[in-house]
């Protein structure tokens, strides 16, 4: 075991492992790549519907068992499936993480436009604000928080998947994984392991920090 | 309670279970393998079948508890378990007793410049490699070896026929494999030191199953490493470079076992499927499986029962 810890911590030191277009600052890069885009179109698509189904109330049941539906659904099932039509492409990838990401953020934001007090939507409205005038100056930003944790979870949970990319040859950490485990380098396996770890709490560790910074005058 | 005690706090707990498992895990197989060492592992009768990850050499395991089943031996299977560089070694840890494996690859697993490539060299070089505690037993009559493939088109663009044609394209085709291809003999080491071939990249795919048969398929890739035995060759009309230079050696079945477990009873019953097992048998097996998805397991207890092999 101190063995195996040792020469962990032998290759992930060492300043060859990190140069070069396998290298492990490039894998990084690469790691970071997808997973970024992949949750940003996820924000994009899983935004407006979670604030339309808070916001007015219709279609909650439906998009929440949706999104349960989603969070059942294989990742690597949806990898081969999409592969076999769309051919050697990173399209399989970023359709499945932004599978992966859309029902964190649609329930999050739902729940958090939900549990806005009705008295201060009532308010809104008493002092003559449009609907749209509410959801923008009250809604939101009273269910800001929950929403962003909602980007938040699904952040860690698409870096944590990105390594499927190496399933269909590209690259991101989860090329160490993948390698490592077909030509039995457990060595390699762990440094891959290790480093989409360390990237997801630092990941998450930022945004949180983001959030308390945003967040700073609230009670809550 | 403090969020940021909170934080660490999770995170210490999250963290080393995980490392403990992965600990423990990674020891068991790191510690060099020794079979005779660790024979207590297995004490009970019960024949543990490991097979590989793809599923002719799952339809095989099913196979051989199948037959063994009806010899009276009590067994259980372990499918899907990952490549030869994962189950090798389990089975000389006594993590299991049985495998179905293939001559030629096997004995590069052990010895990577070893020569040898018809199937009775094979046969004694790996008789004189194996490491103490295991044993293989005679070959079936069926074989799949590791085969390159391309298009036809690919094939009359390039001129190609043999392996030795890939030279004269270097540097411009890609090739495409399961994640091992890239570091074995039978691969992109071996195509190297051979016949000189280098490529414009490589591509971590799955061994003959529906990536890397998809991306030849769909042009991206250029050539793939798939299984003799796999129908979709023929299918889609798919042109196997030849092989003048012997780089891939003689890959017939042969059932490799820890010799405590080699009794008679396994020996004759084992002997018995492999003469019925052809390569046209198997070929058929692993279409039933791949394409018409039928279950590994189903499929050999019907084989078996078809010929005779069930009593």
């Amino acid at each position: 075991m101190t063995d195996l810890f040792s020469q962990l911590a032998a290759w992930l030191t060492s300043a060859g492992q990190w140069a070069g277009p396998e290298g492990i600052a490039q894998r990084l890069l690469e790691h970071v790549e997808y997973s970024l885009l992949s949750t940003l179109v996820a924000a994009l698509i899983a935004l407006p519907i979670g604030l339309f189904i808070g916001h007015t109330g219709r279609g909650a049941f439906l998009a929440i068992n949706l999104s349960g539906f989603g969070r059942a659904l294989p990742t690597v099932g949806i990898v081969t499936l999409v592969f076999l039509v769309s051919g050697l492409s990173m399209t399989p990838v970023y359709i499945s993480l932004v599978a992966l990401a859309i029902p964190a953020i649609v329930t999050n934001t739902y729940a958090g436009m939900a549990a806005v007090e009705a008295d201060a939507k009532d308010a809104a409205r008493g002092m003559g604000m449009t609907g749209l005038q509410s959801l923008w100056r009250v809604e939101i930003p009273l269910a800001a928080p929950l929403i962003m944790t909602g980007v938040r979870l699904a952040t860690v949970q698409v870096i944590a998947t990105a390594t499927i990319a190496a399933y269909v040859s590209f690259g991101g950490l989860g090329r160490y994984i993948f390698d490592g485990l077909a030509q039995r380098d457990l060595t390699q396996v762990l440094g891959g392991a290790v480093l989409v770890a360390a990237l997801a709490v630092a990941v998450d560790l930022i945004l949180a920090g983001i959030h308390r910074i945003l967040f700073r005058h609230r009670l809550t | 309670m403090n969020p940021r005690n909170f934080v660490a706090g999770a995170l210490a707990l999250a963290v080393l279970p995980v490392l403990a498992a992965c600990g423990g895990g990674t020891t068991s197989l790191n510690t060099p393998p020794s079979a005779t060492g660790s024979a207590a592992a297995a004490p009970d009768s019960t024949m543990v079948i490991g097979t590989a990850n793809f599923s002719e050499n799952q339809i095989l395991g099913y196979l051989y508890a199948d037959v063994l089943e009806a010899a009276g031996v009590k067994t259980t299977v372990k499918p899907n378990l990952g490549s030869r560089e994962i189950i090798v070694p389990a089975l000389q840890n006594g993590d299991i007793d049985l495998l179905p494996e293939y001559q030629g690859n096997l004995l590069l697993h052990f010895d990577p410049k070893a020569t040898a490539s018809d199937s009775d060299a094979l046969q004694q070089a790996l008789t004189a490699k194996l490491p103490q505690g295991l044993t293989i037993l005679p070959p079936s009559a069926a074989e799949d070896a590791d085969v390159f493939t391309v298009t036809k088109e690919t094939a009359t663009k390039y001129g190609l026929s043999t392996l030795a044609d890939l030279a004269k394209h270097n540097g411009k085709l890609v090739f495409g494999g399961p994640p091992e291809v890239k570091t074995r003999q039978v691969g992109m080491v071996g195509l190297k030191d051979v016949y000189g071939v280098e490529f414009k990249g490589f591509k971590s795919l799955d061994a003959s199953g529906p990536l890397v048969k998809g991306a030849l398929k769909s042009g991206g890739i250029d050539m793939g490493n798939l299984f003799s035995t796999d129908v979709d060759i023929a299918k889609n009309g798919w042109v196997v470079l030849a092989d003048p230079k012997h780089l891939i050696p003689a890959q017939r079945v042969v059932p490799l076992i820890r010799t405590d477990k080699a009794t008679d009873t396994v020996k004759t019953a084992l002997a018995k499927l492999n003469t019925a097992l052809t390569t046209e048998e198997l070929s058929k097996l692993d279409s039933l499986v791949d394409n018409d998805h039928k279950d590994p397991d189903e499929v050999a207890t019907e084989w078996v029962k078809a010929h005779g092999l069930s009593s």
